[in-house]
């Protein structure tokens, strides 16, 4: 099976591989961009681990081929911090809320809530637990989780509110 | 778990699609959304030698009314079904049936038509299909063909397709903006194929039923449509109605499957209770 | 001496213990700059990966890897006649030599359940090693699966040829004098069972290795994903017979573990192996999710029968115990019984009738299937039936089982109390954590809720678990180290025996230490994971962070800070008793705006200026200390659940969940928290979403995250919390709790989902509720 260029934009950088059409997006990230934040709890699309955005909508990135993603822009969680040291609103909700603990699935998290929370900015809790349903965790029984998302939410509305008073 | 080797084809058009699938044979997988298809693969129960990858093709995306019914492309992704408002006005099924496919990552790939080809009666395209008497158009080396949604789906897994043709859209009809629709399902988990579901639209005038459509998910090989039971409840009126009833019946002479998440006894139990339910949503928001 | 230039300010003692501190760990961990090991990717790694067995039971006639071994980019295909050894020893310094399973790293002749490891696949990347393997191609003469723990115990066939029966391990029912004489004598006795089907730990990171052998110094080097870096390197050294200072094992950041990465496995070995055979390539094995569930190791299907002896009221007489496990083929470590532990803890927060009234015999039965491995509080089925047990006679005596609990609990008052299995509390709260987890969730109210839906048909319920947790502090398990070190800047470096996987030691352990060191919280480090610097433990498992390494952790921060104090005395001028040290700056009490020196200054003295410092004392700022624990240690919490169960579906919705903990003082309320939260959610998955199903030829049909369920964030609700505060005798006070989640949440919810079903008469002695099973339970007994 011959190799396949793909030129694709990845955290706002153009990026380009030699893939096998087999090789799958997560695997492409991790092993030839050595962006290893993305993780593979499974494989085969059901725990979230591996959920990056593509095109600004997330996607479970071990279903995906890395010649699909040709001419995509991805983001995976490395490029959601602003840069330096410091975090995004998620991540940093994720923190102060105690939403991890193994950290793990905290990539595929906080990808699928920046995701979520972009469409939804004044969910329910309710809302919430359906929205990150997508993404298994083990370690923290979801509460710090749930939690993060809303202080998020909280966070980001206040942001929006100071900015355009 | 990585797949085997492939081949990859990724063409830009319908006529490159069909050439392509008669020109590899056997030896060919669509390869649209991708989200039951790619964990197959990952897990090596499937090892086509090739993908054709459909993403690339314009014609197989977009919604457009035509002749007052809704023509939804092949690959319009589960999100867009879920979000679009105008698809939402035109068939409010879509709409409600979309935010039980899986979890937002997998409705931002997954395709309406690679939902219908894949043919898993317990999904919920084939039901809303199914239900609404939708139209699957697909296209093949001798040309363009529609089939009914009553004769698209043959068995688990099978549909009506040949082996060198393509879904290439989904015609739907639009019923009365005064119509009530619904979608119930029982899951293990939220995101979860359904042990048992139902899709229902109905329509009341004067305080009689004058049209109803139901289909049941996961109940049987292929996407049941309630036919009996719609017969009798034409021109029922409302009151006279008893839904556990109509729930039982509409059940009765399936056999479902059993499998590590519930048996076949436990979806006929269950189907019954959400005929009922799904009728109650429905009657009552036909009758606002 | 330069004059000082620290800022004042930073005078009052900073207290980090208590606080709800956000984590160290976090800013890597929320940026993906953590470092698991499959985030290593070292120059010239091969990927591994296995053909396993696909049948449970049977002969292996012919293995042809020539096909394999021709298949682009494979390094190596081995089998057990290039791995195995009858030199191997496989058994653990935490179990001990005892192991009854035959150790083999590969299959050898036969296979003994699905996913049996028989050949070992190495080539350049996983893809091309996965095509490799299929094409290993392996002839069986499949035998008679040997299923369930019944069938091993009745029938003739064995699950491992040589040995001469099913019995891993056995404690035999001991005739205690007067047992019976309690059961004659008693008002009422019952005899109940519960059964417990297999679940699974599932880690979200699955387990991983990189092994590479270095021909030239002739060193091993290990990066695992693991809960401890001691363990697998005296392992290795006596597997292999290799100097275990020639054995280098590093963890970086671990993905869960709950048990099954406590002890390297067969899979590790070959890896390890492997690489020495190759040599020079790092030899990288990620097992992928449905390796995991069907061979990861798996856990908790048992069966429990008690009976028991009361009088008129409900107090506990007497009881007997019969404890069968099933410990698949090959149990992780030593013999799989956990009943060895779940004898002694049986009686748990009860009185019963004093010395010699709780007998405890037990059964673990091997099977042609999976080996068990440890799981959050592997010995859990003690509480299991025993919570049960309390409901199903409370019932039957017409005692509400809350009442029956307080006729029944240990009284504060009553410390220290031997139990009849002659463990002794002395720092326990159970009657209290009774109280108020029966206050947070509104036991009295919820009773009169429940009356009134009962009379409109609905099916709601109440559980509650009561339960004492043990830490062990005896064998390989007695003691933990800390090494801390003052940089020449005023930085301090804490190297711990723990192995984190998610239990937030960076965190904690640098709480204590910077409170009983009085330094900045900030300047604090915790290093683990690491045999070159770390000192040996057993890792991280078994609740026995927070207790045993934090007393390492309390140690080392007392007799450095003394050290410290010392050198700030001798620079200050002042007597040792009126230094204060607090946020890494020492001043003189009751002095404001004299003089004080920043720890920078105390560690360049210590280093660079030895002759400013005491004389006498010697130079540098390092101390060690191991710190032993005592054998045991309990905390102890009740759990109260609230649920409704449709009649029409069977489907069970939590209303409220209450967890009164004492696990006393808490480090950081977060953690202690979380892990609650985490092990109540491992619970409420076993109870109604996770199990692993072997048919009867040991095909293990849930092997993929479609079918073995993890509850998602939809089906756990909000947890609420009470504390209670009892210390232990640790330095600090605090007592291990990681555990209980997962011990005290499945009785609850079952004793739960009875009382909802009660009015139906419904017998509830199993578990695995998924709905079709609660629907089926109602409808025969309705029917």
């Amino acid at each position: 099976m011959t190799d396949v260029e793909v030129t694709l934009t990845v955290n706002g950088r153009a990026r380009t591989v030699r893939v096998e059409p087999r090789k799958t997006l997560a695997d492409t990230l991790r092993e030839d961009l050595r962006l290893t934040g993305t993780h593979l709890g499974c494989e085969h699309g059901v725990c979230g681990a591996c959920t990056v955005l593509l095109d600004g909508e997330p996607v479970r990135a071990c279903l995906m081929f890395a010649v699909q993603a040709a001419g995509a822009v991805v983001t995976t969680v490395e490029g959601l911090s602003p840069g330096g040291d410091r975090l995004s609103p998620v991540q940093a909700a994720f923190r102060q809320c105690h939403g991890l603990q193994c950290g793990f699935c905290t990539p595929g998290f906080v990808v699928s809530a920046t995701a979520f929370l972009a469409e939804n900015p004044d969910p329910t809790d309710a809302e919430i637990r359906e929205g990150i349903s997508g993404n298994l965790c083990r370690c923290t029984g979801y509460q710090g989780i749930v939690r993060a998302v809303r202080a998020a939410a909280d966070t980001m509305a206040a942001d929006t509110q100071e900015a355009s008073a | 778990m990585k797949p085997a080797p492939f081949g990859y084809r990724a063409p830009t058009s319908v006529a490159e699609t069909v050439s392509a699938l008669a020109e590899l044979g056997d030896e060919a997988k669509i390869l649209a959304g991708g989200q039951s298809l790619v964990p197959m693969l990952a897990l090596r129960l499937a090892r086509p030698e090739n993908l054709v990858d459909v993403n690339r093709v314009p014609e197989l995306s977009g919604a457009r009314r035509e002749n007052g019914r809704l023509v939804v492309g092949a690959t319009t992704r589960h999100a867009t079904l879920e979000k679009d408002p105008e698809i939402a006005a035109a068939v409010p099924l879509l709409r409600r049936a979309a935010p039980y496919i899986g979890h937002a990552a997998i409705r931002s790939r997954g395709t309406l038509g690679g939902s219908l080809a894949h043919a898993d009666s317990a999904a919920e395209w084939p039901a809303v299909v199914r239900a609404l008497d939708a139209e699957i158009e697909v296209e093949g080396p001798a040309g363009r063909r529609r089939i009914p949604a009553a004769e698209f789906f043959e068995t688990t897994f099978t549909t009506a397709l040949e082996p060198d043709e393509l879904v290439t859209a989904v015609s739907f009809p639009v019923w009365s903006p005064s119509a009530g629709f619904a979608v119930e399902e029982l899951a293990r988990r939220h995101g979860d194929f359904a042990l048992a579901g139902v899709v229902c639209g109905v329509e009341v005038t004067d305080g009689r039923i004058d049209r109803v459509a139901l289909a049941l998910i996961g109940m049987a090989s292929v996407p049941e449509r309630a036919e009996a039971v719609e017969r009798a409840l034409v021109g029922t009126a409302v009151t006279d109605l008893d839904l556990a009833d109509v729930g039982a019946q509409a059940v009765a002479h399936l056999d479902p499957p059993t499998d590590v998440h519930g048996s076949g006894r436990y979806r006929r139990t269950v189907g019954a209770v959400l005929v009922r339910r799904a009728l109650t949503a429905a009657l009552e928001e036909a009758q606002q | 001496m330069s004059a000082p230039t620290t800022p004042v300010g930073r005078g009052a003692a900073a207290r980090f213990t208590g606080q709800r501190l956000p984590r160290k760990e976090d800013p890597r961990l929320v940026t993906g700059r953590g470092r698991y090991v499959d985030d290593v990717q070292k120059v010239g790694t091969v990927h591994a990966t296995f053909v396993r067995s696909q049948i449970a039971r049977g002969r292996i006639l012919s293995i042809d890897v020539a096909e394999a071994q021709a298949s682009p980019g494979v390094v190596a295909v081995l089998l057990a006649a290039d791995v195995n050894s009858p030199d191997h020893q496989f058994w653990h310094n935490l179990t001990g030599p005892d192991m009854t399973a035959p150790g083999r790293v590969l299959a050898d002749g036969d296979v003994r359940y699905v996913g049996e490891p028989i050949a070992i696949v190495v080539a350049e990347n996983r893809y091309l090693a996965e095509d490799a393997a299929e094409l290993v191609d392996v002839e069986y003469e499949p035998g008679k699966a040997i299923v369930g723990l019944r069938q091993a115990l009745e029938t003739t066939e064995r699950v491992h040829p040589g040995l001469d029966s099913n019995v891993s391990a056995e404690m035999p029912q001991m005739p205690i004098p007067g047992l019976q004489e309690r059961f004659d004598g008693a008002a009422h006795t019952f005899s109940v069972r519960f059964d417990q089907h297999r679940y699974v730990c599932v880690p979200m990171e699955t387990r991983g290795i990189i092994s590479t052998w270095d021909p030239w110094t002739e060193r091993l080097e290990i990066v695992i994903s693991g809960q401890g870096v001691h363990e697998p390197r005296a392992f290795y050294a006596r597997m292999l017979d290799i100097p275990e200072d020639r054995i280098h094992v590093v963890m970086g950041d671990v993905g869960g573990g709950f048990g099954q990465k406590i002890f390297p496995t067969r899979e590790h070995h070959a890896v390890v192996i492997a690489s020495r055979i190759i040599g020079e390539r790092p030899v990288k094995w990620i097992e992928d999710r449905a390796e995991n569930l069907i061979a990861g190791g798996h856990a908790r299907e048992e069966s429990i029968e008690i009976d028991v002896a009361v009088d008129e009221e409900g107090t506990l007489l007497a009881g007997r115990v019969n404890h069968l496990e099933d410990v698949g083929a090959w149990p992780a470590g030593g013999n799989g019984q956990n009943g060895a532990v779940g004898a002694g803890i049986f009686p748990g927060p009860y009185r019963w009738g004093g010395p010699g009234s709780v007998s405890y015999a037990g059964k673990a039965v091997f099977t042609n299937t999976t080996g068990q491995c440890a799981y959050r509080g592997p010995w859990m089925m003690e509480t299991v039936g025993r919570e049960q047990m309390v409901d199903v006679v409370a019932a039957k005596l017409g005692i509400d089982p809350l009442e029956f609990r307080r006729r029944n609990v240990i009284q504060r008052s009553e410390l220290p109390f031997t139990s009849p299995t002659t463990l002794v509390y002395d720092a326990i709260s159970p009657a209290e954590t009774l109280e108020q987890a029966a206050e947070l969730i509104g036991y009295e109210a919820f009773r009169a809720e429940q009356a009134a839906a009962r009379a409109e048909g609905r099916l709601i319920g109440i559980g509650l678990s009561l339960y004492v947790e043990p830490q062990f502090g005896f064998g390989a398990l007695g003691t933990e180290a800390a090494t801390l070190r003052i940089e020449p800047t005023g930085k301090v470096n804490v190297y711990m025996s723990t192995g984190s996987h998610g239990q937030s030691v960076e965190t904690t352990m640098a709480q204590i230490v910077a409170d009983n060191l009085g330094v900045a919280i900030d300047d604090v480090t915790i290093l683990q994971g690491d045999t070159a610097s770390s000192p040996y433990g057993a890792g991280t498992g078994g609740s026995r962070n927070a207790a045993i390494a934090g007393g390492a952790a309390h140690a080392a921060a007392d007799a450095m800070r003394e050290k410290v104090v010392a050198i700030a005395a001798h620079l200050l001028e002042a007597s040792v008793d009126d230094v204060e040290l607090a946020g890494s700056v020492a001043s003189v009490k009751g002095a404001p705006g004299t003089r004080t020196v920043s720890l920078a200054e105390i560690a360049g003295t210590a280093y660079l200026n030895t002759d400013a410092l005491p004389p006498g004392l010697e130079s540098g700022l390092e101390v060690s200390k191991r710190y032993k624990a005592p054998a045991f240690m309990f905390s102890n919490a009740c759990h109260a659940v609230t649920v409704e169960v449709d009649r029409e579906t069977g489907e069970v919705r939590i209303l409220r969940y209450v967890v009164s903990e004492d696990c006393g003082p808490m480090v950081n309320p977060n953690v202690v928290e979380g892990q609650i939260a985490g092990g109540v959610a491992q619970g409420v998955g076993g109870v109604f979403y996770e199990h692993m199903i072997y048919d009867e030829d040991g095909n293990p049909t849930t092997t993929t995250f479609m079918d073995y369920l993890v509850p998602t964030a939809a089906e756990i609700p909000d947890l609420e919390y009470g504390h209670v505060v009892t210390p232990s005798p640790t330095p600090g006070g605090y007592k291990g709790m990681g555990e209980g989640g997962a011990i005290a949440s499945p009785p609850a919810l079952l004793n739960a989902v009875r009382d909802a079903l009660a009015p139906l008469g419904v017998e509830l002695t199993d578990q695995a509720l998924s709905p079709d099973h609660v629907l089926a339970l109602i409808e025969r007994a309705s029917g």
